[in-house]
């Protein structure tokens, strides 16, 4: 049996439409009207007993929406979830005893309290045993070098800090299941890599099943061997992060500002246009096939550049590229590619 | 029932030890509950001055309707007094998704979340009001009227927590309750003084509709021998049922919460 089982998954918002001014107001009080908003769409999938798995999409993709329906938070529109057989919203107590939960957003502490007097109050209220519990502290108090931290409020915290803070909260009663919506949103890149590991080591060393949402690529490829992409609320990828890392890890990204309008452009084999704007364009090219130098002296020989940058693919261009089929013969659900045409 | 009475002990304990830290604002907060107290109870004082009694209640018999009334505020004060931020501080914040992550009862996270400090300095007052009154007017306590006063005391704070709730969790579905909460919460205001000086209707609304006037002017009417003064033994009942429809009403909003999630 798998930990978390999700099928035809789906939650629509209905967000209420208000007309404008009083009479608007008191019209929507009595007459209300709603406009849907599919946020997860159908989807499924399943994760086994210790998988680490990246939860990956652009803004507004419906990531956190699909985790406050696994955290039993929202009640799902339609579709079944089970995590360790049980049905989240429904069964929400006994699912909370289970699971671990950062929402990188907003902080699950109390901002006034001590760390670990916020950290005594969660032991207590998952009855962690308290020689447990000092273990754990102890465990943290190096893992996640928190020694220093204990005393110190929540609202002294840097990001760093209060991220660590949220972490060993989360972790503190060794939950099965764990859910990370961002843990590493705004943080520098020592502290990522420091958190990266913890992750690693902490959940990977007690077979925890771990569904982690991230922006940076760089989380996704320490920690997950399978990833999980959705766009518009539907699973377009699920499959081994290498596929996609062979597909898009030998692109680069590179764009040029130019002083005047952009004709256009004879490029060399190997490199493509992906989007002109005013005094603006990018490329991409496969670094196998041609160099960054090739490509910008064939561009600076019919246009006058003024400045240019090389950047990794990013995921909304990742995305792009699925939907225009890089991904054609492999992990894609045929059903997701087809619903929608590519753009 | 244990497990909850250890955890808000534990609450409590760390909310204490943040206030040892803000202790300025400790006194500070202690200081003004007892100047407004201490106004409010001068004005009854310069107005039992000029008339010698409001409508048969004299100045000592209206501190004890003053002080029931004060001392079931301060238990709604002290325990409950979160629900007032229930929409500004967590809902519209989405700090309330970690309430619902955790496995204890989401209302009892929200309410064990803040004890009110101030509320200990309005409880202080109730009793020296009580206090005052029962010596003053040399009450005969019996059993019975000893049972009275705890009972007018808890359901009293039961009456408050419960109008409070009812009207708080409109918060799930509008921006701001704390108008809605005030248009109700600020009729206890009547209760201050002994009911007999309003109008029929605002008996009624008192006794039957909101009825802070069980915490109040009914149980001293008993203290008093008074007449009416049987029907403060409906205090219990009207705040185990107001309760329940809080409650009700408290996981009916929730449901609302768990489709739209704002
Ligand atoms: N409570 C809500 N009511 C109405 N619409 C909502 C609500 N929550 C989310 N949405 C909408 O649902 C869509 C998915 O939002 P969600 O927060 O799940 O995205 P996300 O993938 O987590 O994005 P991000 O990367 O920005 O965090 C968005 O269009 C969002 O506006
Ligand atoms: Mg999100």
């Amino acid at each position: 049996m798998s930990v978390i089982e999700v099928e035809n998954l789906t939650k629509v918002f209905k967000i209420p439409q208000k007309d404008p001014g009083l009479g608007g107001a008191i019209k929507g009080l009595f007459a209300p009207r709603f406009q849907s908003k599919t946020a997860v769409d159908r989807i499924n999938f399943r994760l086994d007993r210790g998988e680490i798995v990246g939860y990956i999409g652009v803004n507004g993709a419906g990531k956190s929406t699909t985790i406050k329906m696994l955290t039993g938070v929202l009640m799902p529109t339609g579709g079944s979830i089970r995590v360790l057989g049980r049905d989240p919203h429904r069964q929400r107590i006994d699912n909370a005893r289970e699971i671990g939960v950062v929402f990188g957003q907003r902080t699950q502490l109390w901002w006034d309290l001590a760390l670990i007097e916020s950290l005594n109050l969660i032991a207590r209220m998952y009855d962690v045993p308290p020689a447990r519990y000092k273990q754990m502290l102890d465990e943290f108090s190096q893992t996640l070098d928190l020694g220093s931290l204990l005393k110190v409020p929540v609202r002294n915290m840097s990001l760093g800090q209060k991220m660590r803070s949220e972490l060993a909260a989360a972790l503190i009663h060794e939950p099965k299941v764990v859910y990370l919506d961002e843990p590493t949103i705004g943080l520098d890149l020592i502290v990522k890599e420091r958190i990266r590991d913890f992750i690693k080591a902490e959940c990977g060393s007690k077979g925890m099943t771990v569904m982690l949402t991230t922006h940076d690529l760089g989380d996704i490829e320490q920690l997950c061997r399978r990833v999980i992409i959705i766009d518009e609320g539907r699973v377009i990828y699920d499959g081994p992060i290498e596929t996609i890392k062979k597909k898009f890890g030998k692109f680069r990204e590179i764009t040029f500002e130019t002083t005047g309008l952009v004709p256009s452009l004879s490029l060399p084999p190997g490199c493509e246009l992906l989007s002109t704007g005013d005094r603006k364009v990018t490329l991409r090219f496969d670094r196998i096939q041609t160099t960054a130098s090739q490509v910008a002296s064939a561009v600076m020989k019919q246009i006058e550049v003024r400045d240019f940058s090389l950047s990794e693919p990013d995921l909304a261009n990742i995305v792009k590229q699925i939907y225009n089929g890089a991904l054609d013969n492999g992990g894609v659900e045929p059903e997701a590619a087809d619903a929608r045409p590519a753009p | 029932m244990t497990r909850y009475l250890s955890l808000y002990w534990l609450f409590l304990t760390q909310r204490l030890k943040v206030l040892m830290e803000y202790r300025a604002n400790f006194i500070i907060g202690a200081l003004s509950t007892i100047a407004l107290q201490a106004s409010s109870i001068l004005a009854i004082w310069v107005v039992m001055r000029q008339v010698p009694d409001l409508n048969g209640w004299t100045y000592d018999e209206i501190l004890l309707v003053y002080g029931l009334i004060t001392l079931a505020k301060s238990i709604n004060h002290m325990f409950a007094d979160n629900l007032w931020t229930l929409g500004r501080q967590y809902i519209r914040s989405g700090g309330f998704d970690r309430f619902l992550v955790r496995p204890i009862d989401p209302l009892f996270h929200l309410l064990a979340d803040r004890f009110c400090q101030d509320g200990v300095g309005n409880f202080l007052v109730g009793v020296a009001l009580v206090v005052k009154a029962s010596v003053a007017l040399g009450i005969q306590w019996t059993l019975l009227k000893a049972l009275m006063l705890v009972a007018a005391v808890v359901s009293g704070g039961g009456i408050f927590i419960a109008l409070n709730l009812l009207t708080c969790v409109t918060s799930f579905w509008i921006v701001d309750s704390v108008p809605v909460t005030r248009l109700v919460f600020d009729n206890h205001l009547f209760a201050q003084y002994p009911l007999t000086i309003y109008p029929k209707a605002i008996n009624i609304l008192l006794t039957w509709i909101v009825p802070y006037g069980l915490a109040s002017f009914y149980p001293a009417s008993y203290l008093l021998d008074r007449s009416l003064g049987n029907l403060a033994w409906a205090a219990p009942v009207a705040a185990a049922l107001l309760l329940f429809l809080g409650y009700r009403f408290w996981q009916f909003g929730l449901k609302h919460y768990g489709s739209t999630g704002t």
